[in-house]
């Protein structure tokens, strides 16, 4: 069936601009999620077995950390990626005063997620040098709020772009994989709050 | 026009013609260092991947040349302790991380898209971005080395000896620490690369029930660095905070636990010896085909069998220290782990047989280095099996009974392939062969070298010489063997030597190859050689397992994958970089690619980030103020300075 011969069979048209997972870049990024998700279950695996192996953890004279503080960050962290979801919608459907406010307000969600663990680590009175648990708990935290920080970097680098109407319905893979990596971030958090603050409680 | 026999008979391809003056030019490079510092094409970083790697096998060899001279004899002095301990600490640094998995990647970065139907990898800039950062990372490891302060804690570094200053005082440690990370950053980046490349960019019709056994090997390979190099990430990261910010991840005092960093070393430690065998098996199955003259017995059974390895590797890392004490069912379990992967193993050297049984082995120098891979390996899993026995393993545990298996297995598991593959893929490289005397002369120095080495050395470890001593008592009565061993190792060298000479040769003066000297079955086989710059100018199509091996009936009226992808082809642009993206299973043509063309953005993101790593040696510092450089060579990466291109 040469070129020509084309006639009655369908041909397939072939995009040079694609979303999702026809497009290579999406799956470039599906491999850092699981690079990350991998990375975090070993810290966690490493918080789990010097846990096991020590008498006391957190060891004595360390207070296991207090809950308030860190449920109200996570139900701001949740909020972040709700309105990082509302504003891919916005991208979507080529709405740009939804694409900019969603973007907006999970900016400075995700800021002030940063700013309550700066005054949550504030509080306490250890720190990575004290003990194995002030390590990994740091470890963790250093880990998450570093990729908090670097979304808000590249988000803002994003909002930009989105200011200057640079992305359509069509062109806006960069929206795409900033919207997929920012809800990595938030949803990784998740197990890392259940197993600094839930797990010393169960 | 021998484009044309990328799977198909010209006359399919009609009156279509690409434009390859436009084609040249999308794909050419900018004059001068320019072009050295921007390039981004696979096969030159590939290219630079494996001679870089080369680079550093000689310098790994030259270290355990120099070891071998100072164990030759008892109570020698010719090498001082401090520099021995530094000396074996960086050979395996420099084989395991500079040499075998570096040179493994580089050449999936150079085949897989000419094998693949595709013009480039899936990501150009970080495969250049990964280059780099490796230059980088061994440039520092060695620059430590000949400045005297080189890593000594062993390649791998077992804490707390690594992990606490006292101990290992020189800043070595910290060297082996940063730089190792920068080396695992480059090693995940192209792992992403390749996956996706193999999953996304085959020429339509090559499904994956298609798809060379190279490529299921360097997927396999691709997706076992996803998942074990974060741990030794983590392991070398946290060796650097103990050692630099103070903190106790392994400093039991303070409630931290050395044994956790062995379990994070080896889970990554024992998926990497087949992260490096797993693309050599790959490799020895391309070979085995051409040189035979059939496809491989057994194809999809090969390829599960890979797929086992990857897998099964990752439930065997704990007996390499089966003597740091474990409950008995944990040491149950790894035990019966580490005898079953020998099955996958065993499946690929039965396959390997029945090949070349039932084929019409050539003889030539490419065949006889895969038989050397399987002597020398199956001696090496034979050991590999009684070390699985835990009282056995407790026996020689740390002995030069280890030292002897694991270099049967790597040598034979990974060194003969990686020059079966190069003996055959070199006139693809080069446009000239390898000659194929000095091959010879090669193949049985090597053989006979390495088992002179190494043979002797199991039983030196069963009369109780430990690995990594400086020297020993004359009346221990190790003299004579180890002075065998040391003669091997210059016979050994000397092979190596040959082939360096023969390649210095062959470039020059080598017999003209031709496209297709082996008459492969692969598509890389249709191209020129060296293929031009943009690879294939019909973009391929296939419609069988063996391509050129299987010519395709004359023109029917189907409607196949490939068929869809042929009377797609007008729609590619030539006067920029294009290339089929198509469906992960099926190969269904799917979209045009656009790839990026040169740039100087994947050198200055890598220089950011060495910045932020090697920094550390001197202030911690140097972590935000590289992540900030990092910030600004990725806005700079991903901006759409050329709104046409940009997704």
């Amino acid at each position: 069936m040469s070129v020509q011969q084309a006639g009655s069979l369908p041909t397939p048209h072939l995009k040079s601009h694609t979303l999702g997972p026809k497009n290579i870049i999406w799956w470039g990024m599906i491999g850092l999620i699981t690079i990350e998700t991998v990375v975090v279950a070993g810290l966690i695996g490493m918080y789990l077995y010097l846990k096991m192996y020590n008498p006391a953890w957190p060891p004595d004279g360390i207070e296991p950390p207090g809950l308030t503080l860190p449920i109200i960050n996570t139900a701001v962290l949740l909020a972040s990626g709700v309105a990082m979801r509302v504003a891919d919608q916005g991208g979507k459907n080529e709405k740009r005063s939804q694409l900019l406010i969603g973007q907006g307000v999970a900016l400075l969600l995700a800021v002030t997620f940063l700013v309550i663990k700066v005054i949550e680590y504030g509080g306490y009175d250890y720190d990575w040098t004290t003990h194995a648990y002030g390590s990994m708990t740091y470890a963790l935290t250093i880990f998450h709020s570093g990729h908090v920080l670097s979304v808000v970097l590249k988000g803002l680098v994003v909002f930009a772009m989105a200011a200057r109407g640079m992305f359509t319905r069509e062109r806006r893979l960069a929206l795409e994989v900033n919207g997929l990596y920012w809800q990595f971030i938030v949803l990784i958090w998740l197990p890392i709050f259940a197993t600094l603050y839930l797990a010393p409680y169960l | 026009m021998n484009e044309t026999r990328s799977g198909l008979p010209a006359e399919d391809y009609g009156d279509f013609r690409p434009n390859q003056d436009a084609l040249r030019k999308a794909w050419d490079r900018p004059p001068g260092l320019a072009g050295v510092f921007m390039v981004v094409n696979h096969r030159t970083v590939g290219a630079r991947f494996i001679v870089t790697g080369l680079v550093f096998l000689v310098l790994g060899g030259i270290q355990a040349l120099m070891m071998r001279t100072q164990l030759a004899q008892p109570e020698l002095d010719i090498v001082s302790n401090e520099l021995f301990q530094q000396l074996f600490s960086m050979h395996g640094t420099t084989m395991m991380f500079l040499f075998a998995v570096p040179i493994f990647e580089g050449v999936a970065m150079y085949l897989l898209p000419l094998m693949l139907g595709a013009r480039d990898m899936s990501m150009p800039r970080l495969s250049a971005f990964g280059y780099w950062l490796y230059l980088i990372a061994g440039v520092t490891l060695f620059a430590s080395f000949f400045l005297g302060v080189a890593p000594d804690a062993g390649w791998f570094a077992h804490a707390p000896l690594s992990s606490d200053t006292r101990f290992t005082p020189s800043m070595g440690m910290d060297v082996w620490a940063t730089a190792i990370s920068l080396l695992e950053i480059s090693a995940l980046t192209a792992a992403v690369e390749i996956v996706v490349t193999i999953l996304k960019m085959r020429a339509p019709g090559m499904t994956l029930s298609r798809m060379p056994v190279l490529a299921w090997a360097m997927l396999v390979m691709a997706m076992m660095i996803i998942v074990a190099m974060p741990a030794v990430l983590l392991a070398s990261v946290t060796i650097a905070m103990d050692r630099i910010a103070g903190t106790h991840f392994f400093n039991s005092a303070m409630g931290g636990d050395p044994v956790l960093y062995k379990h994070l070393f080896w889970f990554f430690g024992h998926p990497e010896v087949y992260i490096i065998f797993v693309p050599a098996l790959g490799v020895v199955a391309m070979v085995l085909m051409a040189l035979v003259r059939r496809p491989i017995i057994g194809y999809t059974v090969v390829n599960m069998a890979l797929v086992a390895m990857g897998v099964l590797s990752f439930g065997l890392w704990a007996h390499h220290f089966f003597a740091v004490g474990m409950p008995s069912i944990a040491m149950s379990f790894f035990a019966v782990a580490s005898v079953m992967v020998a099955i996958p193993s065993g499946i690929h050297i039965f396959s390997f047989i029945a090949t070349t049984w039932l084929g019409k082995p050539v003889f030539r120098a490419p065949f006889l280095f895969l038989l050397g891979f399987v002597l020398v390996f199956i001696a090496g899993g034979v050991t590999g099996v009684m070390l699985a026995a835990v009282p056995l393993n407790w026996q020689v545990h740390d002995s030069y009974f280890i030292v002897a298996h694991l270099h049967y297995v790597l040598i034979g598991g990974a060194v003969f392939p990686l020059f079966a593959g190069i003996y055959y893929w070199f006139p693809k490289l080069t446009g000239r062969m390898l000659n194929e005397r000095l091959g010879r002369w090669q193949f049985w120095l090597m053989l006979i070298g390495m088992n002179v080495t190494f043979f002797i050395q199991h039983h030196l470890g069963l009369m109780g010489m430990t690995r990594r001593i400086h020297t020993y008592a004359a009346d221990l009565g190790w003299g004579p063997l180890n002075m065998i061993s040391t003669a091997g190792s210059y016979i050994l060298a000397l092979g190596f030597a040959v082939f360096f000479w023969n390649v210095f040769r062959s470039l020059r003066v080598g017999e003209r190859a031709g496209d297709d000297p082996w008459g492969g079955p692969t598509l890389e086989w249709s191209l020129s050689s060296p293929p031009p710059n943009y690879n294939f100018l019909y973009m391929p199509v296939v419609r069988s397992r063996y391509p050129l091996w299987e010519p395709p009936q004359a023109p029917a009226d189907r409607d196949t994958a490939a068929d869809r992808g042929i009377r797609a082809l007008p729609q590619f642009n030539d006067e920029r970089r294009e290339t089929w993206g198509t469906t992960i299973i099926t190969a269904e043509p799917e979209s045009r690619v656009i790839l990026p063309g040169p740039t100087i953005w994947p050198l200055l993101a890598a220089l950011s980030v060495a910045v932020a790593f090697i920094g550390m040696l001197w202030t911690l510092w140097s972590v935000p103020v590289g992540a900030l450089l990092f910030y600004f060579s990725m806005i700079g990466w991903h901006w759409p300075f050329n709104k046409e291109l940009a997704t």
